[in-house]
């Protein structure tokens, strides 16, 4: 199903324009100190969650801004969220 | 003549019991083989499959249906290849016609990098025995006449990997022969019976909360196919490295036989096979960002149109008659997830299949069974434990023909 993304710069643009960069883990960990088990959990483990979900996304065949948006993995649409969103619902 | 009211194969109301043996989560291909080997092997008939839908509603039913053997690394192959022979076994065991059809996989090679990877592959398969071999051009053109391997195409045909023992399998009969073969054991088949939570006290699973009340199991198995690693976090905290993507598929109105082959190309990101019906069942294309959707998009049937007439010119102005798509719990090298007892006694995860959920059921079902039966982790299921992403140990499933595109 197509669905639009609002990219920061450019607006509401076609979600193919974009690719998915991840879901949003928090700041990348300090490297100094970093085990191999931290750093799985940051790169690889996902929550999965059947909902609404905030996530990277970097705008490819346009502006290359990096940016966070919420979006409802169930329907692929983007969810306006005030301040930091609702709590996640899996 | 009146035709008798047609009975279902399987028990499709058990009385749900308080307390079972062992609980399997999804009602999927794994946890139907693994309820169909745990009775037949182990003995074990006080089981209860636990399905929020319907069985086959999930990635059992939504597959392409095509079987093989054809990975990349050594510790993969040897599960496929057993799966691959328990078909025509099957068939006979639970005498259930599961329409195995031993055509043989083509995988189409368009670039001098497709073809050394290819050739990699077919070396690692005939070491381990499984029937693999590199066809010239020529030779794929005599094999598949439909076929357009002129410098034409956009990404010419340089060659292709041929496996003759992969082929289709009927998808949906392999789900109601298994139901079949485990309820017949004694097997509690629940459908319409959603998991809301797993209980654990003291590092030990007590059993599953369900919709319809609570189930005391001292082992749970978690396979719900690309939901799993959703539900593995909602219920436990514990985050998996997993992506469930849709992967579309679609079908063609039937024509007269024309591939007796399936023909598979990474470059064009396609897959397609002629069923028996005549239809040209295609598909192949991920949207490579998470969702829950199971929705195709106009994007991919046009992608898949122009890609499909390119490689296969004859089939211009065929039109499409029914497209779906299904999840696919995609892991990072490629290879699943079977662990268990870590962190919880008791507690066995089998998922992040990916889109390779179909081909392995049968034998992963077999000793995923023995795992749960003896708490011992059979030799074969020693490569996927969940450890080997800390430990950096990925597998290199992702280094495989099919990867390779006209770019690498």
């Amino acid at each position: 199903m197509s669905f639009l993304i609002t990219c920061p710069t450019c607006g509401p643009r076609k979600g193919y324009e974009f690719r998915y960069g991840g879901e949003d883990k928090g700041p990348r960990p300090d490297e100094a100190g970093l085990t191999p088990e931290e750093w799985v959990e940051y790169v690889h483990m996902n929550r999965c969650v059947a909902g609404v979900s905030k996530e990277w996304w970097f705008h490819r065949d346009g502006c290359s801004a990096w940016f966070t948006i919420w979006r409802d993995t169930r329907t692929n649409l983007q969810v306006q969220v005030s301040n930091d969103g609702p709590e996640e619902q899996s | 003549m009146f035709l008798l009211p047609s009975t279902p194969l399987w028990d499709t109301s058990p009385p749900l019991k308080s307390s079972y043996d062992a609980v399997l989560i999804g009602g999927g291909l794994h946890s139907l083989a693994t309820a169909y080997y745990l009775a037949r092997d182990h003995g074990m008939t006080n089981v209860a499959i636990l399905e929020r839908r319907f069985i086959g509603y999930g990635g059992a039913g939504r597959n392409t249906a095509i079987v093989r053997a054809n990975q990349r690394t050594q510790e993969n192959v040897p599960l496929y290849q057993e799966a691959l022979d328990l078909w025509p076994v099957l068939t006979r065991e639970l005498d259930y016609n599961l329409m195995f059809y031993n055509c043989g996989n083509l995988n189409l090679c368009h670039s001098e990098a497709a073809v050394t990877a290819a050739r990699m592959n077919i070396a690692s398969a005939q070491f381990q025995g499984v029937g693999s071999e590199f066809l010239a051009p020529a030779d794929v053109k005599r094999m598949v006449p439909a076929l357009d391997v002129s410098d034409r195409p956009r990404h010419p045909i340089h060659g292709a990997m041929f496996h003759p023992p992969g082929g289709i399998v009927r998808h949906d009969a392999v789900v109601w022969g298994l139901a079949k073969g485990a309820s017949e054991q004694g097997i509690h088949i629940h459908q319409q019976t959603e998991v809301t939570g797993i209980r654990a006290v003291d590092g030990k699973i007590q059993g599953v909360e369900t919709s319809r009340g609570t189930i005391n199991s001292p082992r749970v198995l978690l396979s719900a196919g690309g939901y799993s690693a959703g539900l593995s976090h909602r219920f436990l905290g514990v985050r998996l490295p997993i992506s469930p993507l849709t992967i579309q598929a679609m079908v063609t109105q039937p024509l007269k036989p024309l591939l007796n082959h399936v023909v598979s190309s990474g470059a064009y990101h396609v897959y397609c096979n002629q069923t028996l019906k005549g239809e040209i069942a295609t598909g192949a294309h991920m949207d490579p960002w998470p969702n829950y959707t199971t929705q195709t998009t106009a994007h991919y049937l046009k992608h898949q149109a122009e890609a499909l007439t390119d490689i296969l010119p004859c089939l211009r102005g065929v039109r499409f008659m029914r497209h779906w798509a299904g999840l696919a719990d995609m892991t990072p090298d490629m290879a699943p997830i079977i662990d268990g007892n870590d962190p919880v006694e008791g507690y066995y995860l089998n998922c992040g299949w990916g889109y390779f959920g179909f081909k392995s059921c049968t034998s992963t079902g077999k000793y995923v069974a023995q795992y749960l039966a003896t708490g011992e982790r059979p030799e074969i299921l020693e490569p996927f434990r969940l450890s080997r992403y800390k430990q950096h140990r990925l597998m290199g499933e992702t280094a495989g023909a099919i990867s390779y595109t006209p770019w690498n």
